[in-house]
């Protein structure tokens, strides 16, 4: 049952994000991409809630759950803040990276079909864990507004201003503002997360946790820098998408 | 029951004659109501812009009403003015209205301004009691259809001038502009439509520099902003994040230098250069600053012309919309 909620999540973001990218080809705004993404939203509740249930935990044990919680934390960011983008466009841009993450999870060898429960929990263990990939979701966003801005730096430089993209994208400054603001987002649940991490007891080296503290220290240096000295849009964006990029290297070694 | 659209417009009559017939903007309802003194007309609305005069008609002679009405207008205005007016009947006198309303019949087409203007001439002639079943169900029904092709089709889409454009492209970059501080360098016609246009939509913080320095007070004053002198513009560099230079230098005024030496006190923000001088004011590579946008005069003329271009092709569906919506309407006096 997890695993067809899991399915119908990813066709829902796959729909919503095709949909969307039609109508923008098409120079108009995607008024159902929301739906099909709040649709996709449910359905990830659904996996996760049920998913929670068998693990009698958070689930949040190995690749394939990290991943699906990570997409789930994505929709969520994007659902609470696409009123500050156009809601639609945001999600087209978002929509894939879901859809990417929920394959993976879903692929044969990262997927547990039959998840053993978790005999006893630990609140700092699932703080960090839970903390960890939130703030993911918000550093993802973050990468997709680096993305969208990007683009549309691109176009305004090279004077390509008739395409559909260009028309439905929103104003640089307000890409700016909203990655900043997905970025501190990002940061702050990150500190909780891996402040978490070192409490928790360990067995093993905890690789992650100097990995997961690398990512932290890149992102407050990105904000620093930004703050202090001041960084020109393509140069955060760059480094944002870059950064989440790396970090995702982080669950390799959980 | 008859339906007349009498008129001239910007396409049928030069401006020395549409003057000749322009009604003052608060004397519609009055001038509609004395229409209806004429024989076989039981209603009326007059719709006076500085591109058009037009009488829309109704009753059982509206027809006849209409050749009265021109009558007087000759007797009164001189019949010189005959060949330029124009009339359209039943069914093309409300698709007419309804080209109106749309901005088809504009000088700029797809304008928004004729909507309003057409809608306090109605509720003039509405407050006069020169209107009843006729028109009041033709006006409003063009109304919605008016705001169905605004709404359906692009033909308010894209700036159809450089001022258009530059604002334009400057919400792109900058979203609301308001609190956006704009720098003019050069007080010429061309500049101050730019900033005028930046300023109508929130721009705050205007400063103008010239090497004449009384002109760009002068402009200063017009905009509510502050005059520079030219050799200090380049200390107001850092604050702005607009910079419209139009002067007619022979050699550029903007240089990468002038902006790079600000980047840092900037935080690297985002700067709009909108060059519209020929010769150009901004050297090109400061195009190349990585949070430059800089657009000379051929690329917005250019975005201009084809925004332009990409109105008339809708044309067609606007049309299509209005022929389609008055179909359903059955309307008395079509």
């Amino acid at each position: 049952m997890d695993r067809w909620f899991l399915i119908a999540a990813t066709a829902l973001a796959a729909v919503g994000g095709i949909t969307g990218m039609l109508t923008v080809h098409q120079g108009t705004r995607s008024r159902w991409t929301v739906i099909w993404m709040v649709a996709a939203f449910a359905a990830q509740l659904a996996f996760l809630y049920v998913r929670g249930q068998m693990r009698g935990a958070c689930p949040l044990v190995g690749i394939g759950e990290i991943l699906a919680f990570l997409a789930w934390s994505l929709t969520l960011f994007y659902l609470a803040v696409g009123p500050t983008y156009r809601l639609s466009l945001l999600g087209v841009f978002t929509a894939p990276l879901v859809v990417i993450f929920q394959i993976v999870a879903l692929l044969p060898g990262v997927w547990i079909v039959e998840p053993e429960r978790i005999p006893a929990t630990n609140p700092w263990r699932e703080t960090h864990a839970a903390m960890s990939v939130l703030s993911y979701g918000a550093l993802a966003l973050a990468a997709v507004a680096g993305v969208m801005f990007l683009v549309l730096d691109r176009q305004l430089k090279d004077h390509h201003l008739q395409s559909g993209l260009f028309r439905n994208l929103p104003p640089v400054r307000e890409l700016l503002k909203s990655m900043v603001r997905l970025l501190w987002i990002g940061v702050v649940l990150l500190s909780i997360g891996v402040v978490a991490g070192f409490m928790m007891p360990r067995q093993g080296g905890g690789a992650h946790l100097v990995a997961a503290s690398g990512v932290w220290i890149g992102y407050a240096l990105l904000l620093g820098v930004r703050q202090v000295r001041g960084l020109t849009g393509r140069r955060l964006a760059v480094v944002a998408v870059l950064l989440f990029v790396g970090s995702l290297s982080v669950f390799a070694l959980v | 029951m008859e339906l007349v659209c009498v008129g001239l417009n910007h396409r049928t009559a030069p401006v020395e004659v549409r003057e000749r017939f322009a009604v003052p903007a608060g004397k519609l309802g009055d001038s509609a109501k004395e229409l209806l003194a004429i024989s076989g007309l039981e209603e009326s609305v007059v719709l006076s812009t500085c591109n058009r005069t037009e009488f829309y008609l109704a009753g059982e002679q509206a027809e006849h009403a209409a050749a009265e009405l021109r009558r007087r207008l000759a007797a009164e205005h001189g019949a010189d003015s005959d060949p330029h007016w124009y009339e359209h009947h039943r069914i093309q006198a409300a698709k007419h209205l309804c080209r109106v309303v749309s901005g088809l019949d504009s000088m700029v087409l797809g304008e928004t301004e004729i909507f309003g203007q057409a809608k306090d001439a109605y509720r003039q002639a509405l407050d006069a009691g020169a209107t009843s079943g006729i028109l009041n169900r033709v006006f409003q029904r063009a109304f919605g259809i008016g705001k169905r092709v605004r709404t359906d089709t692009r033909i308010q889409e894209g700036a159809t001038s450089v001022a258009g454009a530059s604002v334009e492209l400057a919400e792109k970059i900058f979203g609301k502009l308001a609190g956006c501080r704009v720098i003019v360098i050069g007080a010429g016609e061309m500049s101050r439509q730019t900033a005028q246009a930046l300023v109508s939509r929130g721009a705050t913080s205007v400063f103008v520099t010239n090497r004449s320095y009384d002109k760009a007070v002068l402009l200063a004053e017009e905009m509510g902003g502050r005059a520079v002198h030219f050799d200090e513009w380049q200390a107001v560099l850092a604050g702005v994040d607009v910079v419209i230079s139009s002067t007619s230098a022979p050699h550029p005024v903007v240089l990468p230098h002038h902006i790079e030496s600000v980047r840092r006190v900037r935080k690297f923000r985002p700067l709009f250069l909108i060059d519209i001088a020929v010769p150009r004011d901004i050297d090109p590579a400061c195009g190349a600053i990585e949070e430059v946008y800089l657009y000379d005069i051929d690329t917005l003329e250019q975005l201009a012309g084809e925004a332009r271009v990409r109105r008339e092709k809708q044309i067609v569906e606007c049309d299509r919309i209005i022929d389609e919506e008055l179909k359903k309407l059955n309307l008395p006096g079509t």
